[in-house]
């Protein structure tokens, strides 16, 4: 059965159709929107992904022996067939223009035979077969530069590094968020990028940004996480919420069933609105989602709230979820000071004391996370003892603690 | 026990209709509480085929998806 | 062309300096070169919004194409006197090619539909996955889509109660760890479940992830409600000569994933004998020979992650099935939780697609609105779910421990006699 999918990946060869300029009239010669179903392909799917296989992949799918990080961002691939790749590793700031694209394929076109690949964390992955392509790929790559001096492909995100960040998208196009994402990620990653570059640290660190609780960017696995949180309830345009929203849909909205229906009166004219119950909100945005009458976001409000510890990868410790270890810090446009500040402090922390091959979870929790707020010089407050569901989980139970700065003899 | 496809529309639509007084969008599981000797998949079928058809539409919430009868309620299109 | 307005962003362009690649300089240069009007207005909504630090967005209920019921996420200007040119806003979802590999020939003939019908951005990728066109006006959506469609041969991918699109790790395609041939199971799914995909048919969203081995580079554990983890059930495989080459420091350790810091020379039982969680290896110093207790093996990986030339995972290799993963919304995150331990993965994937009938039937019928398989599981009971719903035979690997509360909901029928019981014999035995 192997075998029958690798056969089906030689026999894919690359559409036709790609090759055929782009026409930008064919579409309205098709669409009639009076007859919308004319003309109309529906389900068809992603296009096969072995046409987009470089060749030596194709050939070497499923033979593939050993792999050896030959300096950071670069890796090299031996197949049993004794064929050798080396694949190199940028990063980018996930929101790009298609010239940046162009470039990617510039690029792609001229070292690669056009074919190119994006990891699931925002970085791109270019294919050479021979050391001397893959020096001049290197200098080339680090030749592009932004006007403003930033690198267009910083080579890196291998081994025990601090990979890109993947994230939401702030300010720039979500109505939920309570911070931005881009400017969040450009912020730290300049302060963080001899990390990237580099195989320096204990291991791998996965930092992830999601610009509210709602979490698009799943963060809630990651070794270092940063959260855009909001602490204010959502506004009521009493005046105005019965044009724009549909009360029944926006109390259906809430998942915490804190909003019900309500009748106020302004200049002695009766409006129907809505009441939320404060106390249950916990600022998910769902109702202004809903209902545009219902503003969520708040400058003095949110902010930032930083979880540590969570991995993905079964390696020597379970999978496990990151804790929220700071539950408020500044909104701070445009370069996030203290965020940034904040969470190099823990890297660098976590680094100068893990051990070889701990992530900053298994470390937090070999030394006890009352040691973890000592060393980081986090303050530890309330906010970080859970009372939500399932927070029993959490209580200390047993005697087997360390006596830190935080104890004070009573 | 399998309902007549055209015979399911019809109580959709009378659903639907029905509900739009108040509560101009409902959720799938709306219609297949309301429905319920009919089974979830053939509700979801018929409910998108009458979308196909031009007398249901779509609206979305952020993270899930309602239907509502064209041109009622709360616009899927806002302007201003 | 009309008449270009610009504006000042003086916060913003702050994010033009430092080392990491600079959106805000990309955005401009594309920007000034393609005089789009759209741009300028998005770095000028940006720049508002670096200064009242608050979103200017809202959303939109507009979903998808004719048809589809996802795959397009309205947004709106709050500022559309201002910012004219992104007062409406919307995004496309676009089902990417397994694994995200592409050919140039592709991606210049999206960046000149792109330039021609939105704003000449992108998000590559979106976080389930998608090749996510960021920002165009509604007239504009049937358009892209008949171009996708007819000149691309693509497809929208999943938003809102749909079957979000499902995406994989890069796999056998370069990956000697891969225990499953992850974009053709990917692939498969996807297009079984075009109909899923494409039009709202669950109370909330579903998600398919697959990684190939138990380093699960695709997170599939943590966010999707199937995640499908390559794994194997044999032995480790040993080259006993690339091991005395790792011991003798002739290869460097874990692919020279710590080559910039001095760890000190590799010390096996260090680093790999006393770090194995089961400890179920032995490293032979005399015989110069590692030893793997097979039987006692977690599939860590972290020894095959140390020493990648000298141990491969085994030959028969699966999947472990999980399901029920989820982010914090509402009831708390969720891991997934095992369901098959080990599953044979050959096309077309015939024993998957009859579990997952199974439990999307049940979660049609029973689930409430917003509410995800991860949470249907916990409000059912994992047991049940287990043996009721999918029909599968209870063992110790579904849980990590057993209950330590003796509350067990017995079952009329699982008690000898029932429980109708004749209170006069009873009263026979024991007088009021």
């Amino acid at each position: 059965m192997a075998d029958k999918i690798y056969e089906e990946i030689q026999n894919t060869q690359l559409d036709e159709i790609y090759s055929k300029p782009y026409d930008p009239e064919l579409a309205e010669k098709l669409f009639n929107p009076q007859k919308p179903m004319e003309n109309r392909i529906t389900d068809i799917g992603p296009p096969h992904y072995a046409q987009f296989f470089p060749p030596e992949i194709k050939k070497n799918y499923g033979k593939w022996k050993s792999h050896e990080i030959v300096q950071p961002g670069v890796i090299k691939y031996t197949s049993e067939t004794g064929d050798v790749v080396y694949a190199v590793r940028v990063g980018t700031p996930r929101l790009i223009t298609s010239d940046y694209i162009r470039e990617v394929c510039d690029i792609a076109d001229k070292y690669c035979g056009g074919y190119v690949r994006w990891t699931t964390r925002n970085n791109i992955e270019f294919h050479v077969t021979d050391e001397e392509k893959l020096r001049a790929l290197l200098d080339d790559l680090k030749s592009r530069k932004h006007p403003g001096g930033s690198y267009k492909f910083p080579v890196g995100g291998t081994g025990a590094s601090v990979t890109n960040i993947v994230h939401t998208q702030g300010w720039i196009h979500c109505h939920t968020p309570a911070i931005d994402a881009s400017g969040v990620v450009k912020s730290v990653m300049d302060e963080l990028f001899e990390y990237f570059g580099s195989h320096k640290l204990p291991a791998q660190v996965r930092v992830a940004l999601a610009c509210c609780l709602n979490m698009c960017g799943a963060v809630h696995c990651s070794d270092i996480a940063i959260l855009g949180i909001h602490r204010k309830p959502p506004l009521i345009e009493d005046d105005r919420l019965q044009y724009v929203c549909e009360i029944p849909l926006v109390v259906a909205a809430c998942p915490l069933g804190a909003i019900k229906p309500a009748t106020v009166e302004i200049n002695g004219e009766k409006k129907k609105t809505v009441r939320v119950n404060k106390e249950r909100c916990m600022f998910c945005g769902n109702c202004y989602t809903m209902c545009p009458a219902m503003p969520l976001a708040d400058h003095e409000g949110d902010g930032i709230a930083i979880l540590v510890g969570g991995k993905i990868s079964n390696r020597i410790s379970p999978p496990k979820f990151s804790k929220l270890v700071i539950p408020y810090l500044p909104n701070e446009p445009p370069r996030w000071p203290t965020v940034v500040k904040t969470v190099k402090k823990i890297l660098e922390t976590y680094a100068q004391h893990a051990r070889k091959y701990e992530r900053l979870g298994e470390w937090a929790e070999r030394i006890g996370w009352e040691k973890f707020f000592e060393l980081c010089e986090i303050p530890f407050t309330d906010k970080s003892i859970d009372d939500y569901r399932l927070a029993y989980d959490t209580y200390r139970t047993s005697l087997h603690f360390k006596f830190t700065s935080h104890v004070e003899p009573m | 026990m399998a309902m007549d496809k055209e015979e399911l529309k019809r109580k959709i639509m009378e659903f639907m209709e029905k509900k739009s007084g108040a509560k101009s969008k409902v959720y799938l599981k709306d219609m297949q509480r309301a429905i319920p000797d009919a089974s979830p998949r053939d509700i979801k079928k018929a409910a998108n085929e009458l979308v196909q058809e031009g007398k249901l539409e779509y609206f979305s919430t952020g993270s899930t998806v309602m239907y509502g009868i064209p041109g009622k309620g709360q616009p899927v299109e806002q302007k201003g | 062309m009309a008449d270009i307005k610009k504006h000042d962003t003086p916060t913003v362009d702050e994010l033009k300096s430092g080392p990491w690649p600079s959106f805000v300089d990309d955005i401009y240069s594309y920007a000034e070169k393609h005089q789009k009007q759209s741009c300028f207005d998005l770095m000028g909504q940006l720049e508002l919004s670096y200064k009242h630090k608050e979103t200017h967005w809202k959303h939109g209920g507009i979903v998808g194409v004719f048809g589809y019921g996802g795959g397009v996420i309205g947004r709106y200007s709050d500022q559309q006197e201002k910012f004219p040119a992104i007062w409406a806003f919307h995004t496309i979802r676009v089902n990417q090619p397994a694994s995200k590999w592409y050919h140039t020939s592709l991606l210049r003939k999206l960046c000149e539909m792109w330039d021609h019908r939105g704003s000449g951005l992108f998000n590559f990728h979106g976080s389930t996955g998608d090749a996510v066109l960021l920002g165009t006006v509604t007239e504009q959506l049937e358009p892209v889509f008949f171009d996708l469609t007819h000149q691309f041969n693509m497809d929208l991918g999943g938003s809102g109660s749909n079957l979000r699109t499902p995406s994989c790790c890069v796999g056998k395609a370069r990956c000697e760890w891969s225990c499953l041939d992850t974009q053709a199971i990917c692939y498969d799914l996807t297009m079984t479940y075009q109909d899923e995909l494409h039009r709202p048919a669950f109370p909330y969203k579903f998600k398919f992830k697959i990684s190939g081995c138990p380093n699960d580079c695709v997170a599939a554990i943590a966010r999707a409600d199937c995640s499908i983890i390559g794994t194997w059930i044999d032995d480790i495989q040993i080259d006993q000569e690339a091991v005395r080459a790792y011991v003798g420091g002739e290869l460097k350790p874990n692919a020279g994933a710590h080559s910039d810091r001095d760890w000190g020379p590799f010390d096996i039982q260090k680093e790999v004998i006393d770090l194995c969680p089961t400890q179920c290896m032995y490293w032979d110093e005399k015989e110069k020979k590692l030893y793997i207790n097979n039987k006692e093996c977690n599939r860590c990986m972290h020894c095959i992650n140390v020493m990648p030339e000298a141990l491969r995972p085994g030959k028969e290799t699966g999947a472990t099935i999980l399901m029920g993963a989820k982010a914090p919304i509402l009831e708390g995150a969720q891991l997934s939780t095992v369901i098959v331990p080990f599953m044979r993965m050959e096309p077309p994937y015939d024993t998957l697609k009859e579990l997952i009938d199974k439990v999307w039937d049940f979660w049609m019928e029973n689930g409430k609105n917003r509410e995800r398989v991860g949470e249907i599981m916990q409000r059912v009971g994992l047991n049940r779910f287990i043996t009721d719903i999918l029909g599968l035979k209870p063992i110790p690997q579904h849980v990590r421990e057993p209950r330590s509360n003796p509350y067990v909901f017995w079952k009329e029928e699982e008690v000898p006699g029932g429980w109708e019981r004749d209170l006069a014999e009873f009263r026979k035995r024991h007088p009021a």
